[in-house]
């Protein structure tokens, strides 16, 4: 007797969302099962990698610095992270305007944006610098600079949402980020009231948070887990807006990534203790349900496309 | 004149004006020459928007100028004035893109004309914020330049965009006030036709950010009135033409406010105000623009940060203790008309003028009105005070009701805090956290004792007598709607809480009223209306709505849930849950113990114990989670028998629940004290003992119907 | 269907005798429904209610264990498909591969290697807890047992990957004590690699061409008395792994075929073979879906550090928060001298908060005291967090150790503040902001 497989398609989806324009435009989501079960259903869309690029410039690792050699402006830096082997879009982080860091004026950070969008010619999302206030400021002069880009702006939180909202989504015709704290319901009430402000639920990529794997990561995988599923078998059209984690933010950013190597000489080197972090992480949130991950070192983007492709 | 007959005259008037110039300019440059207002893709926004048909050039306009025609419709239906009100505001679109003819720039500083898209997208966000609460648009001559000055400022202070036509824009320039975008205040133009480019920036916010298609006229003003938060205000004296401008504002759900005398009024839509100085507040009011306030004005710090700071009687300025003296706080329910917004006065003498270190009376009176606002609300107002109060900077609040102390600090005095500005933060507070209920607040304190005496004694003591009536009387049979509950999901991925006004959340802390304010103010929060209209089983208090609820916000895990029985399909517990209630087979009845209680239980399991196998979202029949004031209730697990059950309880429990519980045992089996029968740790932790001990008591358990 | 306490309580004596180790039959009742006790520790059950509750109480996966003494984990016994339904019981353990293709000097090196990653996290040991031997077809068999026997000699769990019956057989003859594993049945060898495993008393690993073929050799080594199994998930690619992985999984938990009712090896070493990125996105994925043994080429601190931080996040009760010790952490050099700051015992408001701190740069001592694990505003709700439980720890623990009196304390619970005061004397209590982000600029503000 043989196994009896049972097949668990659903019948809903998850929206299908494009960024970008022109050839290179790509979709995110659209799958009607859980993460890559293909055996299920094919799958409508594989899921999409960033790279992530900054306006402070260049992170300090060798592998990271080889990679980017040569270029010098955020035009030339751009345009090889959209070159790198794996990416599907860029990914440009203004963390350069948190009024507790470098504070740059909005002015300086548009200027960066449209440096950035003029040079790529593939999908753009363009990420905030965390402060609510300064994003709802932001955010809007980065739509209106985007025009016409199709671009993905993150992220509308549920204290700016309206702002950014009304601005990317409303305003300027882009897509909205809708970022929330890892609670399904969190997450489910920011997409409530953006679309009651108008945003087309098909013009919004939820956030729904993440953490580098060790840190409360279960609190991520459950969210993802039960976002899914009331998406898929309870056809909660409030819940079935793509998800997008910004990984390599995530990853880089904890002990096993930044303790130098004198501190912690047993780790090993501090590049390959952040690929690792930034790799699991990232695997562990695709098989949770992220449909797009945002990564920074190069050898974690060719990796993480590797496997997205294999599970194709 | 009628309304109508104005209206309609105004009408036709400008009508004829712009057939006569659409004709002109076609003689002079031909049917075929291209018209467009600059930078915006919408053609003739308010044509288009209205109708969806672009006009490109004079032999069109002149062929939409038969459109607008049709209508002029002169029948005495409410009906016909708007639509003439649109018709004249779209020939003051034609009279104005006319101006614009062969690129001609027809609008110097200051005033703008026509505004271009980026324009809007940039206000239009803000708009959508809130961050501009309002859009006035002055119309006419203000009786004096010092009255138009002091309207346009207030308007200012508030952060609402002010748009001028006709000669309010001298008046302000003659003052030398600034003007333009980046001060929020347009000055649009001099002729009442360029109030149409205002008009023009509300259809397209509609088009842009309320994807309204265009033609779609219906949805179109429903956006205006429902989104977009205009108002006119137009100085007397008023002639036909800009009533019948004022009629098409009117139409898109733009209030017009007046100081014309003799104007037949239109509520809510065409008000007299002959006092110019209030406009401001009859222009909020008629539109429902609440202002956010941003900064409390009191010479010291407020934030939560302060919230824990004692002041110790060395260090006190003055007290007020309602345990010695009369005191109280309360909240009021009043209709609009009785208060002014932001008033706040102070009955008695200040606090300087109180001894150092002296004992006061004080009794605050809160007084709110709004559309939405319910008297259930008062005391979940109410109880923020301590926490408002508690949050300035040198200043010390424990208490409520009648038995609330406060204590003001030397330092706190010393920087200028005085009693008025207990009434600002309160005020402000209440404003801010309430905003969906409250939409005007007056402040009262008295420190007078005499006055302290009469607002406790005759006043809020009755005010508390009846609320305490109201709870009593609550009964879920009373109550047309229940509410869920989903703030522990975070915890309990499916557990999702009934809340009844006899049956609280399990936490404890989320009672009927509650949850009824919290759906209240954040209609998309953790609180949903649940209904009750399809009861299936009366019994153990089972609803198919309450079922499909349960299903919908545990998404699926859960499909039925029972209000009363602890047995079938009994609620799921979160985690945090106060008590926990589970069968004792040998009894026949149930144990409940609670969280402080960390000894053994009869049933051989430990609150731990207990908490592990029926939290988590999961049905456990025989078992449940429950608040402690659910004991008391008379729906306690109801479909078994009720209270009677109940065979043990940690001593603590039975003594902080022993006054309700024996009252509900009267009243429901005419058992007098009933908790003597009950058993606790003193008398036994093991089933056995504990049998001896209600076979002792002769405990009514014993002998009812086998619980499984 | 699971049966409920009360169900399965009508069916015990109903004499609370305690024989079982519960105070009371209802304890044992709801303890066996929950999973955590099993039916037959009850003495006085009568047969034909113990044969009906066995079977309805039975898991849908079986808890298979491998490895002998402290080396001795349990694996599957897995009920549900989503961590938030309920906790997931058996730990994802990772294997290190070794293979007869490599030299001597590569296999010395690697089993050096393997035990350098030896450290704790949150009170829990992370090492290579397992360690794959593989056995390629026509290699020496004299060369391998040498081998098993070198790795043996590390004292961690083996699995044996062979499937050449008597290789096999000469293996667990050096090894078998330590109850490794033998995964070398297919639909060929079976019969024989069963009675091989069954003479050693070790645990088998089943593999099959495809998931009917590996679903036929389990049914049949089932049918002939085997069930002490583990399923080889791997297959030949990536894609095919995680349908194997996902499928047995569904199958037994959510459909409840037995036959399908083990846990599961997936050979990532094997999948990924010289591609070490790629082996560590596969071990992360196979720990959130469903391998129970996760084999890897390397598994150095680098690769370690994240995996097994996510091995705890995943395996944990959904209902109870992950705790840290209660103590004090100094950080960035701190002394006795340097400013105090405390929050909750939660483990991930503890890296939030020390992860700041940490960025912030300045000395300090971050204090955690007991709060049941909760987060700090759910612990103070709860009273776990209060004036008394702050002012008590610093007493006991603090002051004999500590000579700053500067304490912060979380900004959620600025109402403590005139409390902890009253209750500290001589310390001057400072309020934290609300959110941990803004930690650094106020650290560096109040010590500038």
């Amino acid at each position: 007797m043989p196994f009896n497989q049972k097949p668990q398609k659903f019948n809903a989806n998850i929206n299908t969302v494009e960024i970008g324009y022109g050839d290179k435009a790509i979709k995110l989501g659209g799958e009607c099962t859980f993460p890559f079960y293909t055996f299920d259903a094919p799958l409508e869309n594989a899921p999409k990698v960033g790279v992530e690029i900054s306006d402070m410039g260049l992170s300090e690792i060798p592998g990271i610095q080889k990679f980017y050699e040569g270029a010098s402006t955020m035009a030339e830096i751009a345009k090889k992270a959209e070159a790198m082997e794996g990416a599907d879009f860029v990914c440009l982080r203004l963390e350069g305007g948190d009024p507790n860091g470098a504070d740059k004026s909005v002015d300086e950070l548009v200027a960066v944006v449209k440096e950035v969008a003029e040079a790529v010619t593939g999908p753009l999302v363009v990420e905030g610098c965390k402060n609510v206030e300064k994003d709802s400021e932001l955010l809007p002069k980065v739509a209106e600079v985007l025009q016409g880009k199709n671009a993905l702006v993150l992220s509308a939180r549920e204290e700016n949402y309206k702002a950014v909202g009304a601005a990317a989504g409303l305003a300027y015709n882009q897509k909205v980020g809708a970022e929330s704290a890892v609670d399904i319901n969190l997450a489910k009430q920011l997409n409530v009231v953006m679309t009651q402000l108008g945003v087309k639920a098909q013009d919004i990529v939820m956030n729904v948070g993440s953490a580098a794997v060790g840190y409360g990561f279960e609190y991520v995988v459950s969210t993802m887990d039960r976002i899914k599923g009331a998406a898929l078998s309870q056809n909660d059209n409030m819940l079935q807006m793509p998800i997008i984690t910004t990984v390599a933010d995530e990853s880089w950013s904890v002990k096993e990534a930044m303790a130098s190597e004198e501190d912690m000489p047993e780790w090993g080197p501090l590049e390959d203790r952040g690929i690792s972090m930034e790799v699991q992480t990232a695997a562990a949130v695709l098989a949770s349900g992220s449909d797009a991950v945002i990564l920074k070192h190069p050898q974690s983007v060719a990796a993480i496309s590797k496997m997205i492709k294999e599970l194709m | 004149m009628t309304l109508f007959e104005t209206v309609f005259s105004g009408n036709d008037a400008v009508y004829g004006l712009t057939e006569g110039a659409i004709n002109a300019a076609i003689e002079q440059h031909g049917a075929d020459k291209a018209i467009s207002f600059p930078n915006t893709a919408y053609s003739l926004p308010c044509y288009y928007a209205v109708t969806g048909v672009k006009v490109g050039t004079l032999g069109e306009l002149k062929e939409a100028l038969g459109v607008v025609k049709t209508l002029m419709t002169r029948e005495m239906r409410t009906h016909d004035i708007f639509m003439s009100g649109v018709a004249t505001a779209l020939c003051a679109e034609f009279i104005e893109v006319l101006k614009y003819i062969d690129g001609a720039a027809p609008y110097e500083e200051p005033c703008y004309g026509h505004l271009a898209d980026a324009v809007i997208r940039e206000l239009g966000v803000p708009l959508v914020t809130g961050d501009i609460p309002g859009v006035a648009v002055i119309l006419g001559k203000a009786p004096t330049t010092e009255d138009a000055v002091a309207l346009v400022k207030s308007y200012q202070a508030q952060g609402i965009l002010v748009t001028l036509v006709g000669d309010v824009i001298d008046q302000l320039a003659e003052a030398g006030m600034k003007t333009g975008a980046n001060v929020r205040v347009i000055p649009l133009g001099k002729d009442v036709t360029a109030v149409i480019h205002v008009v023009s920036v509300a259809l397209r916010a509609a088009l842009i950010f309320g994807n309204i298609t265009p033609g779609d006229a219906g949805s179109l003003m429903k956006y205006t009135m429902e989104r977009v938060p205009a108002f006119v205000n137009a100085f007397a004296p008023l002639n036909d033409v800009i009533v019948a401008c004022g009629a098409g504002a009117i139409a898109l759900g733009f209030p017009v406010i007046t100081n014309q005398e003799g104007v037949s009024e239109v509520p809510k839509s065409l008000i007299v105000q002959t006092d110019v100085s209030k406009f401001n507040a009859t222009s909020l009011e008629a539109r429902d623009i609440k202002i956010k306030i941003t900064n409390i004005d009191i010479p010291v710090a407020f934030a939560s940060a302060f919230e824990g700071e004692i002041i110790r009687r060395g260090d006190m300025q003055v007290e007020f203790d309602g345990s010695r003296v009369d005191c109280a706080e309360l909240v009021q329910t009043v209709d609009a008309s009785e208060i002014e917004d932001h008033k706040i006065t102070v009955v008695g003498p200040e606090a300087d003028e109180m001894e150092l270190g002296s004992k006061n009376s004080i009794a605050y009176v809160v007084k709110v009105a709004g559309k939405n606002m319910q008297p259930d609300f008062e005391p979940v107002i109410e109880r923020k005070f301590h926490n408002y109060i508690n949050c300035i900077e040198g200043v010390y609040h424990t208490g409520q009701r009648d038995m609330q102390r406060i204590r003001i600090s030397k330092d706190a005095f010393n920087a200028g805090f005085r009693i008025k500005h207990i009434g600002e933060v309160l005020y402000a507070s209440v404003k801010n956290e309430f905003d969906a209920v409250v939409d005007k607040c007056e402040v009262v304190i008295y420190t007078d004792p005499a006055e302290c005496t009469r607002i406790r004694h005759e006043v809020a003591i009755p005010t508390f007598d009846k609320r305490d009536d109201r709870l009593k009387s609550l009964t879920d049979e009373s109550v047309d709607v229940y509410y869920s509950c989903i703030l522990c999901q975070a915890f309990s991925p499916s557990h999702v809480c009934v809340v009844t006004p006899e049956r609280l959340g399990l936490c404890g802390a989320v009672s009927w009223l509650d949850a009824k304010a919290t759906n209240e103010l954040d209609p998309n929060g953790p609180c949903q209306v649940i209904t009750k209209e399809r009861p299936i089983d009366e019994r153990i208090g089972e609803y198919e709505d309450v079922n499909e609820a349960v299903q919908k916000f545990s998404q699926g895990a859960l499909q039925d849930v029972s209000l009363y029985s602890i047995m079938e399909k009994p609620m799921t517990s979160c985690g945090c849950f106060e008590c926990i209630c589970g069968i004792e087979p040998f009894s026949n009845g149930v144990v409940i113990t609670n969280r402080e209680y960390a000894g053994m239980t009869p049933l051989g399991m430990t609150f731990p114990e207990l908490a592990s196998m029926t939290g988590g979202g999961v049905q456990t029949p025989g078992f449940m989670g429950h608040g402690k004031h659910f004991i008391g209730s008379k729906k306690f697990m109801k479909a078994e028998g009720g209270i009677e059950r109940i065979v043990w309880m940690p001593k603590e429990l039975k003594d902080t629940v022993a006054e309700r519980v024996n009252a509900t045992a009267k009243e429901l089996y005419g058992i007098d004290n009933f908790t003597d029968m009950i058993g606790d740790e003193t008398i036994a932790t093991d089933p056995e003992t504990l049998v001896a001990f209600l076979t002792e008591k002769n405990h009514p358990a014993l002998s009812m119907e086998p619980m499984m | 269907m699971a049966l409920t306490g009360i169900q399965i309580f009508k069916m015990t004596p109903k004499k609370n005798c305690k024989e079982c180790g519960c105070p009371t039959c209802m304890a044992f009742a709801m303890k066996v429904a929950q999973g955590a006790l099993e039916i037959s520790k009850c003495p006085h059950m009568s047969d034909e209610a113990l044969a009906e509750l066995s079977e309805a109480t039975a898991p849908p996966m079986k808890t298979i264990k491998v490895g002998a003494g402290e080396n001795e984990y349990s694996l599957g016994g897995e009920t549900v498909l989503f961590r938030h339904e309920k906790t997931f019981v058996s730990k994802t353990r990772y294997a290190v591969s070794l293979c007869t293709c490599m030299d001597d000097a590569a296999v010395d090196a690697k089993l050096a290697e393997i035990q350098k990653v030896d450290y704790d996290r949150i009170g829990e040991r992370m090492h290579v807890e397992m360690i794959y031997v593989n056995y390629e077809d026509g290699a020496d068999k004299d060369r391998y047992v040498e081998m098993v026997k070198k790795a043996a000699a590390l004292g961690r769990t083996l699995i044996l990957g062979c499937k050449d019956v008597e290789v096999a057989k000469a293996a667990l003859e050096v090894c078998k004590d330590g109850k490794p594993v033998l995964n070398g049945a297919t639909a060929a060898n079976y019969a024989a690699m069963s009675e091989v495993a069954t003479a050693a008393g070790v645990v088998l690993g089943v593999a099959g061409a495809d998931l009917n073929e590996t679903y036929d050799t389990v049914a049949a080594l089932e049918k002939a008395g085997n069930k002490n199994l583990v399923i080889d998930a791997t297959g030949t690619s990536v894609k095919e792994a995680y349908a194997n992985a996902v499928q047995i999984r569904r199958a037994s938990v959510k459909d409840q075929d037995r036959t399908f009712g083990y846990p599961t090896i997936v050979n990532v070493a094997a999948l990924a073979h010289g591609d070490r990125t790629l082996q560590q996105a596969l071990a992360s994925l196979f720990t959130v879906k469903y391998g129970s043994i996760v084999v890897m080429e390397t598994l150095d601190y680098a690769e370690a550090l994240p995996l097994f931080g996510l091995r705890q996040n995943v395996f944990t009760d959904p209902q109870k928060p992950m705790k840290v010790e209660p103590g004090i952490y100094p950080l960035n050099g701190a002394d006795e001298n340097s400013i105090c700051l405390t929050t909750v015992d939660f483990a991930l408001t503890y890296f939030v908060v020390s992860g700041e701190l940490e960025r912030s740069g300045v000395p300090c001592n971050l204090i955690i005291s007991d709060a049941g694990g909760l987060s700090v505003l759910t612990a103070w709700a709860a009273g776990k967090l209060s004036s008394t439980s702050v002012a008590n720890y610093i007493q006991e623990n603090v002051e004999g150790k500590v000579k700053s009196r500067k304490l912060v304390i979380p900004g959620k619970v600025a109402v403590l503040k005139g409390d902890i005061e009253a209750k500290l004397p001589g310390w001057e209590i400072i309020v934290a902001p609300l959110e941990a982000v803004q930690l650094v600029k106020f650290l560096k503000d109040l010590t500038a």
